[in-house]
C-alpha cells in the first residue's frame, strides 16, 4: 500500500539556519547558539509561555536533525511520502519583530530546501508562509513553486493574529492558487496572547454567535473536569445550555484521547474524561439541524444522549427552539421520553406524573 | 506451553534498574525494584509502543485521603511508555489511566546468579 504521511518534522536549530539567513538577523541567529536547546521553548526563535511543573519520567525529547535518520524512521513505520514540517517554526506567528519573522521564514525556506529537498529521499516540503507580510508569503510561494519536491504552503495556525479569513492573506492565497500547491494549517500547543480567542477578528454575527455560545460550554466543561468538580463533588448535578450538543461527543474523545498521555495532570480523575461529561447534563437548544434528520439519532448515541440531553426551547429568543424539532429526530419512544421530561426530571429533582 | 528462559546474570538487573532482553523471539523487559524482579512485554497495547524501554519512576495521585492534591506515590514502580507516556504499574502490569486495561506480567527469577523468565 502507498503511504503518505501529511505531517512530520524536521528540527531546525537556529544554528542550523543561520548560514541561510540575512543581515542583521542573523545575527541573533549566531547569538542563540549559546542558548541551551529546550523543546519548542528558545527565546527569539520558538517563543512559548511554559508554566508547567515539570514531573520526571514524563518528557520526551526526540528530534529528527538528519534526513538518512528520518528516511530510517519512516520505513519502521512503512511511511512512502513524508510531507515536512519544522519544530520550532510551529510558533513562527509569536516572533517579532516582524522583519525579523520574514527572514526567518525566507531562512527556513531555503535551509528546507537545501538540506531535506536535494534529493528524493520521499520527502516533500511545505512552505513556511510568514503571516507577518502576506507578500512575502506570495513571493516565497512563487520562488519555490516550480521545485520538484515543495507540495503545500505551511500556514502556522497557532497564535496567528488577525484569524486567516482576514483579507490581508489574499495576495498568499492568489499564489498558492496560481502555482497550484495547497495551503496546510498546522496547529501547537501555545496560549498567547489572546489566542484562540481573537474571536473579535470576526467580521459578522453568524461566527460570533456560533463561537460564543460554544466555546462557552467547552472551555468550562474543561475546566470543571480539570480540578475534578465531579469528583470532589459527587452529589452535584451539572447543566449545560443554549450550546446545543454537537460539542460534546468531540470534547469527550478529544480529552479521553488527552487522558492517556496526561493522565497526572489531571490525577482527580480516575476514570477517563468522557465518563464524568456523560454523567453531566446538556440542553438541545440550539438544536442542530444536519441534512439528514437521522444523524441527530447518531449524535446522541455516541454519548449516551439519550440519559444526559435535556430539552429547551430558549423561547422566546430569536433562536428557540419548538419542541417538534426535537421530537422528530427518529429514536425510540422511551429516548423521546427521557430528553423532552424524564432526565429533566432527574436533574432538577421533580416527580415524573403518571398519566 | 510455559517455558522457562534464561536472560542473563542478575546483576545486569540492579535495584532501581530495568532492562529489555530478547527470548524465544519476544522482548521481554525486566524490573528490579529493591532487589524483586518483574517481568512485562515490551509492548504497550496502546500503539505497540517499547514500553519498557520507557522511564522508570513514580507518579501522581489525588483523592480524598490527600485533600484532592496530588501526591507523588510508588517511586520507582511505576514505568511510562515512551511512545505516548501511558503509565503501568510494574507490579502489576495495571494501566493508571485505563484501569481495566493491563499488559501481562511473566513470573521471573534469580537461579543460582542467572535472571530466569517464564513465558
Amino acid at each position: 500500500m502507498f503511504v503518505v504521511d501529511l505531517d512530520v518534522h524536521v528540527n531546525e536549530a537556529p544554528a542550523d539556519l543561520a548560514p541561510y539567513c540575512e543581515l542583521p538577523w542573523r545575527k541573533s541567529l549566531e547569538a542563540l547558539q549559546g542558548v541551551p536547546h529546550r523543546y519548542l521553548d528558545i527565546p527569539g526563535f520558538a517563543p512559548n509561555f511554559n508554566p508547567w511543573a515539570v514531573f520526571p519520567t514524563l518528557e520526551r525529547r526526540t528530534t529528527v536533525t538528519h534526513p538518512a535518520q528520518l528516511r530510517e524512521d519512516l520505513d519502521l513505520l512503512g511511511v512512502d511520502v513524508a510531507v515536512l514540517f519544522p519544530d520550532s517554526m510551529l510558533l513562527h506567528p509569536l516572533i517579532k519583530p516582524p522583519d525579523y519573522a520574514v527572514a526567518l521564514a525566507r531562512a527556513y525556506n531555503a535551509w528546507l530546501v537545501d538540506v531535506w529537498l536535494g534529493k528524493d529521499d520521499g520527502f516533500r516540503g511545505a512552505l513556511l508562509a510568514p503571516h507577518q507580510s502576506p507578500t512575502v508569503a506570495a513571493e516565497e510561494i512563487r520562488r519555490y513553486a516550480g521545485h520538484p519536491q515543495v507540495s503545500c504552503v505551511f500556514l502556522p495556525s497557532c497564535c496567528v493574529d488577525p484569524l486567516y479569513g482576514h483579507r490581508s492573506y489574499d495576495a498568499m492565497y492568489d499564489a498558492a492558487q496560481e502555482c497550484g500547491l495547497p495551503v496546510v494549517l498546522h496547529a501547537v500547543t501555545a496560549i498567547n496572547p489572546v489566542f484562540p480567542f481573537n474571536l473579535q477578528g470576526f467580521e459578522t454575527p453568524f461566527m460570533a454567535h456560533a463561537a460564543s455560545h460554544t466555546f462557552a460550554s467547552i472551555v468550562n466543561a474543561m475546566s470543571m473536569l480539570e480540578t475534578g468538580v465531579p469528583v470532589r463533588f459527587p452529589g452535584l448535578r451539572i447543566a449545560f445550555t443554549e450550546g446545543g450538543i454537537g460539542w460534546v461527543p468531540w470534547l469527550g474523545m478529544k480529552l479521553d484521547k488527552e487522558y492517556g498521555e496526561r493522565r497526572r495532570d489531571v490525577p482527580l480523575l480516575t476514570e477517563r474524561p468522557s465518563h464524568y461529561l456523560q454523567r453531566m447534563f446538556f440542553a438541545t437548544q440550539p438544536i442542530e439541524e444536519p441534512e439528514h434528520l437521522q444523524d441527530m439519532a447518531t449524535l446522541l448515541g455516541l454519548f449516551d444522549g439519550e440519559n444526559n440531553v435535556v430539552f429547551a426551547s430558549d423561547w422566546p429568543h430569536h433562536d428557540f427552539d419548538h419542541p417538534d424539532k426535537v421530537l422528530q429526530i427518529p429514536i425510540s419512544d422511551e429516548a423521546r421520553r427521557k430528553i423532552m421530561g424524564g432526565n429533566a426530571a432527574r436533574l432538577l429533582g421533580l416527580e415524573v406524573p403518571v398519566r | 506451553m510455559r517455558t522457562e528462559h534464561a536472560l542473563g546474570p542478575a546483576e545486569a538487573v540492579p535495584p532501581g534498574g530495568h532492562d529489555v532482553f530478547s527470548v524465544a523471539g519476544r522482548q521481554i523487559g525486566v524490573f528490579n525494584i529493591g532487589g524483586d524482579y518483574f517481568a512485562l512485554p515490551n509492548t504497550c497495547f496502546h500503539q505497540n509502543g517499547p514500553l519498557c524501554r520507557g522511564s522508570v519512576g513514580g507518579t501522581l495521585v489525588a483523592d480524598a485521603a490527600s485533600a484532592w492534591r496530588p501526591e507523588w506515590r510508588l517511586d520507582g514502580e511505576i514505568v511510562v511508555c515512551p511512545w505516548h507516556s501511558l503509565e503501568f504499574n510494574i507490579r502489576t502490569g495495571a494501566c493508571l489511566a485505563y484501569p481495566k486495561r493491563r499488559v501481562p506480567t511473566y513470573p521471573v527469577r534469580v537461579d543460582d546468579g542467572v535472571l530466569k523468565v517464564t513465558l
